[in-house]
């Protein structure tokens, strides 16, 4: 087992910036965007945020799930830079598919702690509901900026490139397992029913969507109760109704990403190189105080509960923080069994004890246990590399104070975020708003 | 023993076609990789030996297919799940196990962890895999 070195220098998030979630090709308003201009608005935007100009950015990473298949590049990083004011400046592509959000944190951080760089850049982008056009094959030439929408047919062929093609895909078992093994294991260990488990799953989809009603940048902002009342039901009828299938084992289809388009980007600075780079800072500086990381290739049992627990012994030992002294929580749920079950490993829902916080409602966002209060992937949406980096942006919008609509009833000063994706990645990222000197 | 260059999972799939499962042993802690790989996980060795599992196992976990986890050519394996098993070695991985249903979910699950046994299966695409068939009571 790890243990993690301290950071040789403090680095803090000082800026962030975040696209709507959003169907490109189905509004007219938005069909045509391209790589340049969705990662170009969120890094200008966070840039702006931070106080700072592209010329005190020395460098940037570049996110982006399946740059060939969504955008017919293979250096996606190098395309774009003009885009953003850092033409000529170095930089790197990276993915590690739905978990690449997070670990564009923990890159940025590392090149800044290291001591190479003051000022990072550190974003993502993707094209998760279509491809350029036309969307046969990826060899064939492009329109330049003209795109399909992705089928679920074609995405889901794209999901099994995510698993070991040598053994998993032969066994059958580790990418079929994504969907239901952690609920398997949440009944199994903390010994509830079936039907409670059910209701629990359906309660994690009306509280992100109760977070997601309120949010402008959501994907999906009509609330459960409102549909229920259009199909003339309770809400507990519509939940357990053909409206929302049972898809899985345990898992309905409200219980699932809603995969889209969307970039978000993040500035993190030398703590003590603040004053003199972010000359027209805004906010109080994020410091982030850690990351664990662990990952299990999808032949391993139970590959999410094992790797988050790992990440978050991790980030706690290093920190001497626990599960108490987080404010607010965010995890990346895109099968949303992930929010029950990575709250409770880290120790911000009590054992055994998560679910009925869910099913209370006290995980919404103005709940005293908030969770994903963006909405989620499930009603945010999930632009999958950029989901990580979104949800930072939420994190850091929720400390600063400046949510509007959908603050929570406090103010949060430390966060986790529990990345998870790439079958299966994990990182546990805890930031800390920094105390004024 | 030296570090080799090998064709490790070649092997592998020939010997399901002689009727070996095979993994691969570490000659400094006795731990079993399956499936077979170069180094050993448990120590670190940096080599591991061809070993013939004896394929008496346990089930401790039992998920069904259902829509989304699972796919036409699956129809092959008749009833089934998949599931947490352990190797009689002590090496756990997800697999299949067969002979599990809706109909007697419930009275396995109380019974957990159940015996069971690996057996080659004929996948489509010309090659054979491993799966896990519950011991007769």
């Amino acid at each position: 087992m790890n243990s993690l070195g301290k950071y040789s220098r403090s680095v803090s998030i000082i800026g962030v910036g975040c696209t709507p979630f959003m169907y490109t090709v189905d509004n007219p308003e938005t069909n045509g965007l391209t790589e340049g201009e969705m990662f170009g608005y969120a890094a200008l935007k966070a840039m702006e945020d931070a106080g700072v100009n592209p010329k005190d950015v020395d460098f940037y990473f570049h996110g982006c799930a399946s740059p060939l298949n969504g955008s017919n590049y293979l250096t996606p990083n190098v395309q774009i830079a003009n885009w953003f004011g850092m033409k000529g400046k170095g930089s790197i592509h990276h993915s590690e598919a739905c978990c690449t959000g997070y670990l564009a944190i923990e890159q940025a951080v590392n090149a800044v702690a290291s001591g190479k760089y003051d000022c990072v850049l550190t974003g993502a982008v993707e094209f998760g509901d279509s491809t350029p056009a036309p969307a046969d094959n990826v060899e064939s030439p492009k329109h330049p900026y003209k795109r399909d929408k992705m089928t679920m047919e074609k995405f889901l062929k794209t999901t099994a490139w995510l698993y070991d093609r040598t053994y998993t895909r032969s066994l059958m078992a580790g990418q079929e397992l994504i969907y239901d093994d952690a609920a398997e294991w949440y009944v199994r260990t903390r010994h509830i029913s079936a039907e409670d488990m059910n209701n629990t799953l359906n309660w994690m989809c009306i509280n992100n969507r109760k977070n997601a009603s309120v949010n402008p940048l959501a994907i999906e902002r009509r609330t459960y109760e409102s549909l229920a009342e259009e199909a003339g039901m309770t809400l507990e009828e519509y939940m357990n109704s053909p409206y929302n299938p049972k898809m899985g084992d345990f898992l309905r289809a409200g219980g699932l990403e809603l995969k889209c388009d969307g970039a978000a980007a993040v500035i993190v600075c030398a703590t003590e190189k603040i004053p003199e780079i972010a000359k027209n800072l805004k906010h109080k500086p994020i410091e982030v105080l850690g990351i664990g990381s662990a990952a299990c290739e999808a032949t391993t049992p139970h590959f999410e509960v094992r790797a988050t627990e790992e990440a978050v012994r991790q980030v706690y030992e290093l920190t001497g923080l626990s599960g108490e002294d987080l404010d607010l929580f965010y995890s990346n749920d895109f099968i949303i069994t992930s929010h029950l079950v990575s709250a409770e490993i880290a120790g911000y829902l009590p054992y055994g004890e998560g679910w009925k916080y869910i099913c209370d409602g006290r995980t919404a966002w103005d709940g005293d246990k908030p969770i994903n209060t963006n909405g989620g992937r499930t009603s945010f949406g999930h632009a999958h590399a950029a989901s990580g980096l979104a949800d930072m942006y939420e994190a850091c919008k929720q400390m600063w104070g400046e949510c509007g609509e959908h603050q929570v009833k406090f103010t949060p000063k430390t966060t986790m975020l529990r990345g998870y994706g790439g079958a299966q990645n994990v990182a546990a990222i805890i930031v800390r708003t920094l105390d004024e000197e | 023993m030296a570090i080799k260059l090998e064709k490790v999972v070649e092997r592998f799939y020939e010997g399901l076609e002689e009727g070996k499962i095979l993994g691969r042993k570490c000659p400094e802690c006795g731990n079993v990789e399956f499936p077979p790989v170069y180094a050993c996980n448990e120590c670190g060795n940096y080599e591991t030996e061809w070993y013939e599992i004896s394929g008496k196992a346990k089930l401790h976990s039992i998920v069904l297919p259902a829509a989304l986890s699972s796919k036409p050519e699956y129809k092959n394996l008749g009833k089934f799940a998949y599931g947490e098993v352990e190797l009689e070695e002590g090496t756990r991985l997800n697999a299949v196990v067969r002979g599990i249903s809706k109909k007697n979910r419930a009275e396995l699950t109380e019974k957990l962890p159940l015996n069971c046994h690996a057996s080659i299966f004929q996948r489509e695409g010309g090659f054979k895999t491993v799966v896990f068939d519950l011991d007769e009571e």
